[in-house]
């Protein structure tokens, strides 16, 4: 049965970790909202797995909880975001893709070799899929770092925070249902502020294109 | 005795079928776009007309020209001992393994390209610098991917991986396998010229890579490229079928088993060629420029294949 569940749990983490790699080589925004949707619903589905194994209720409400918020309502305000600002293709970013797709795969790799003495201290079946974890938020990093559109940045840091929950659910089996409510609410938070942000840079400077936040606008 | 015959059946099946497999995919491909599309078989009257025509050749073209579809074919038909298709562990298995495949199906493409150059035709030089460009950005992902379920058999050879993933059955959904087949299956798509890297369908287009590369040539030795490319199709769908979810595969050579591992050859290929045909009604041709990203996230799924099972064995 332990196979079984460890089996699972690092086939969703490598999903999850696959569809953060979607970042790095489509150029359309739609493709990234896309993205984001199903890695949050492979999440949540990865989390209701560890609930069900774990026989820890609580975590099928951090589940729901996260499917609703990162798999309906976000992405709804994102598609809307790309309406408005015509932001269909992500511009040139600063490192080119086959470049940023090597960059990836080290990152990864250096996941994996920061996360090994977690995963040999580690006696729970999920741990095999914590270096996943962990390479998705340093991945989801570089992608914030390297793109120049505010909107792709936004996607890129709700997936860093989605490779976060990740490594907590693999982890620990999840964090109490208290502290992960407030998480969620953080997120929901942290994006309208973002959102709000978003749009002043639009009316600002009639672009999203962080390049132009270092022009003097007169 | 009986591994020998086996094998020598196994490539003879691999040549029969390969026209089919490529008939199929054009079948469901006409279906899922609402046309009625010719039927399975057609392939195989392609290839028979082809074989009476006459042959015309370039004043121009050397003796290479002439040589080249042969190695090409004669590569793709030794390919096929070596890859196992109905059962292991059979006796080639000693003579080549993943390197030997991934080599000849290379000496192939060089082949094809030098013939591409040989007559000094503007469409066969383009076709053959595009087609060199990205086998070398795909070759190495193919033998990384294979590589990846080697470190978890423990050797190069491909019967030795399918014997293995077969008394393992739950590692056919570790991540190096996943990662793997997703990796192979991308640089299956451009090493046999399908959709997003190259439009099998077009004939005299100035995106062509494969059909640019044998536009020179004419009856019977066009006749053999072809099969030779539907040959490789067929190679690299028994590779991903086999080698990733080996279920069926004859281990014990009786007839019995051997009826079992044809049936379910046929659905595994009846799958892949679904897979193939949906994905090339869903997406457009790339760009050229955008070609070496695709297989740059094929390598790096690949590198991250072999990482995972290097690092979970």
């Amino acid at each position: 049965m332990d196979s079984v569940f460890s089996q699972v749990c690092v086939l969703g983490s490598s999903l999850v970790l696959i569809f953060g790699l979607t970042l790095l080589w489509r150029r359309s925004v739609t493709a990234y909202i896309t993205a984001f949707q199903w890695q949050s619903i492979v999440l949540s589905g990865l989390t209701a797995v560890v609930a069900y194994f774990g026989g820890d209720h609580e975590l099928y409400l951090a589940a729901g909880a996260l499917a609703a918020l990162k798999a309906v309502v976000i992405p709804r305000l994102l598609r809307r975001m790309e309406h408005r600002f015509a932001a269909a293709r992500e511009l040139q970013p600063y490192v080119n893709t086959p470049t940023s797709l090597v960059i990836a795969g080290l990152l990864v790799l250096f996941g994996y070799a920061i996360t090994r003495p977690l995963v040999a201290l580690s006696q729970l079946p999920t741990r095999a899929g914590m270096p996943l974890a962990m390479g998705l938020v340093l991945v989801s990093l570089f992608v914030v770092i390297s793109r120049k559109k505010a909107l792709t940045q936004v996607v890129g840091f709700l997936m860093l925070e989605n490779g976060l929950a990740l490594l907590a659910v693999l982890g620990t089996y999840g964090i109490p249902l208290i502290v992960e409510l407030g998480v969620f609410l953080d997120v929901l938070m942290g994006f309208l502020v973002m959102q709000i942000f978003m749009y002043q840079i639009h009316e600002t400077f009639e672009s999203i294109d962080i390049e132009q936040l270092n022009r003097l606008r007169h | 005795m009986i591994g020998y015959v086996l094998e020598v059946a196994q490539a003879a099946l691999a040549l029969l079928l390969a026209p089919g497999v490529v008939g199929l995919i054009r079948w469901m491909k006409a279906r899922l776009q609402n046309r009625r599309g010719a039927p399975v078989w057609q392939p195989y009257r392609e290839l028979a007309k082809l074989f009476q025509k006459e042959v015309v050749v370039s004043n121009n073209a050397s003796w290479l020209f002439r040589a080249a579809p042969f190695v090409v074919f004669g590569s793709a038909v030794t390919v096929t001992l070596f890859v196992p298709i109905l059962a292991v562990p059979l006796p080639f298995d000693g003579v080549g393994d993943l390197l030997v495949v991934v080599y000849l199906l290379l000496l192939g493409t060089f082949f094809l390209s030098l013939a591409g150059l040989d007559p000094g035709s503007p469409f066969g030089g383009m076709g053959a610098s595009r087609e060199m460009t990205i086998a070398a950005l795909a070759e190495p992902t193919v033998a990384l991917a294979i590589f990846a379920l080697a470190l978890s058999a423990g050797s190069t050879n491909l019967g030795q991986i399918v014997a293995r993933t077969m008394s393992h059955p739950g590692a056919a959904l570790s991540p190096g396998h996943l990662l793997a087949f997703l990796a192979l299956f991308i640089v299956a798509l451009a090493e046999t010229g399908r959709l997003p890297i190259d439009n099998p369908a077009t004939h005299l287009e100035l995106t062509m890579i494969h059909e640019a590369m044998v536009l020179e040539y004419s009856g019977r030795y066009l006749a053999l490229i072809e099969w030779a490319a539907a040959v490789k199709l067929l190679v690299f769908f028994s590779l991903l079928g086999n080698l990733f979810v080996p279920a069926g595969i004859s281990m014990a050579l009786t007839p019995a088993t051997l009826a079992i591992a044809v049936v379910t050859l046929l659905a595994k290929f009846a799958v892949l060629a679904g897979a193939v045909a949906i994905l090339e009604t869903r997406i457009a041709k790339l760009r050229l420029f955008r070609v070496p990203e695709l297989l740059s996230v094929s390598f790096v799924l690949g590198l991250l294949a072999v990482t995972s099972s290097f690092l979970l064995r």
